[in-house]
């Protein structure tokens, strides 16, 4: 028999393992390994080697589910009374945008004095005028930032 | 399938404390021996198992519910325990890839025994299951996630963050090791 046959057979032993196979392939699969025990060998180590790797035993940590499930309901207890910080953050970075935009006009009309006041570029005061609006995002941004930081240096700590 | 892993992510984002405590108890044995296998360290697989569970309980609104629930575990699993080798080796993600493009994932320390050598007895220490000792993490990993846990191809991709020819050579080089192994020779 070919070497090619037999590659072909363990490419195929493999392949249905991990891809599937066609009705085809299959058939002349079956048709090979009856008559070569070789690759008949192959298939049958590979399927024993695959129960085996199914059927190892883990034993579980004792107790480990209650636990987690004890530090998970803390965490999101701890979760929850953030959670009106949060929302107060938002609904003042909201007012602050809402602002903004009201006032848009006269903060407008206030940069351009002042530049004119200083002699900047137009360029520059209208940039100005630009990071004004991002400051809310900045100081949400940065607070969000810090409590993650924060979060994160407490869960260190604790393992 | 799909309703209830919509109905799972649902329960996610509203950080459901009844489905956080199911979830636990269903998936504890495999996410545990998942994290054995990444770890190789019962007590470091104690820790992450808790964390991954603080990290569903914190990210639970980024599972939309189109893959696997399990798939999205391991994955967040699998992220913590690569944040926690790049902490602790200050190493670069390159380094933790495949062995064909550089070093080998080094999940579990070098000195240290495999989670299969730690959980078996010493009979079964011989024969397939040494075997299986010997194959290196990248693919033992592919080979748990395939056989073990039953993922899909498009899954494990998912977990591993890979393209699915990564995975689907991992996998075939991965049954290579194996059968390498068993045959007596080095994987």
């Amino acid at each position: 028999m070919s070497e090619n046959l037999h590659a072909r057979a363990e490419r195929l032993i493999a392949q249905e393992r991990i891809e599937g196979i066609s009705q085809s392939e299959r058939d002349w699969l079956a048709a090979h390994l009856r008559e070569c025990t070789s690759c008949a060998q192959v298939a049958q180590q590979m399927n024993e080697a695959l129960r085996t790797l199914r059927a190892i035993p883990i034993p579980l940590p004792r107790g480990l589910a209650a636990r987690t499930q004890f530090r998970v309901q803390l965490r999101a207890q701890e979760m929850r009374e953030r959670e009106p910080k949060r929302r107060l953050l938002w609904i003042m970075c909201a007012m602050s945008w809402a602002l903004g935009i009201a006032t848009a006009p006269y903060v407008w009309r206030a940069f351009e004095w002042a530049g004119e006041r200083i002699g900047l570029p137009r360029l520059v005061w209208e940039m100005g005028f630009g990071l004004w609006w991002t400051i809310p995002a900045l100081v949400a941004a940065a607070v969000v930032v810090l409590e993650n930081l924060r979060q994160a240096h407490e869960r260190d700590q604790a393992r | 399938m799909a309703d209830d892993n919509k109905a799972l992510a649902q329960g996610l984002k509203r950080r459901d404390p009844d489905l956080l405590d199911q979830l636990i108890e269903q998936y504890q044995y495999r996410l545990f021996r998942y994290l054995l296998y990444l770890t190789s360290s019962r007590e470091r697989a104690e820790d992450f198992f808790q964390e991954t569970w603080i990290r569903v309980l914190e990210r639970g609104h980024q599972y939309d519910g189109k893959y696997k629930f399990e798939a999205w575990l391991f994955r967040i699993a699998r992220n913590l325990v690569i944040d926690w080798q790049r902490q602790k080796k200050m190493q670069s993600l390159d380094t933790l890839t495949d062995p064909e493009e550089g070093s080998p994932m080094e999940f579990a320390a070098q000195n240290q025994p495999s989670p299969l050598h730690l959980v078996l007895t010493a009979e079964e220490k011989s024969g397939v299951h040494a075997s299986l000792d010997r194959i290196p993490t990248v693919y033992r990993e592919v080979l748990v996630l395939r056989f073990q846990e039953d993922l899909g191809l498009e899954e494990i991709a998912g977990v591993l963050a890979a393209p699915l020819s990564t995975v689907k050579s991992r996998l075939y080089r991965g049954l290579e090791a194996l059968r390498g192994a068993m045959q007596g020779g080095t994987a």
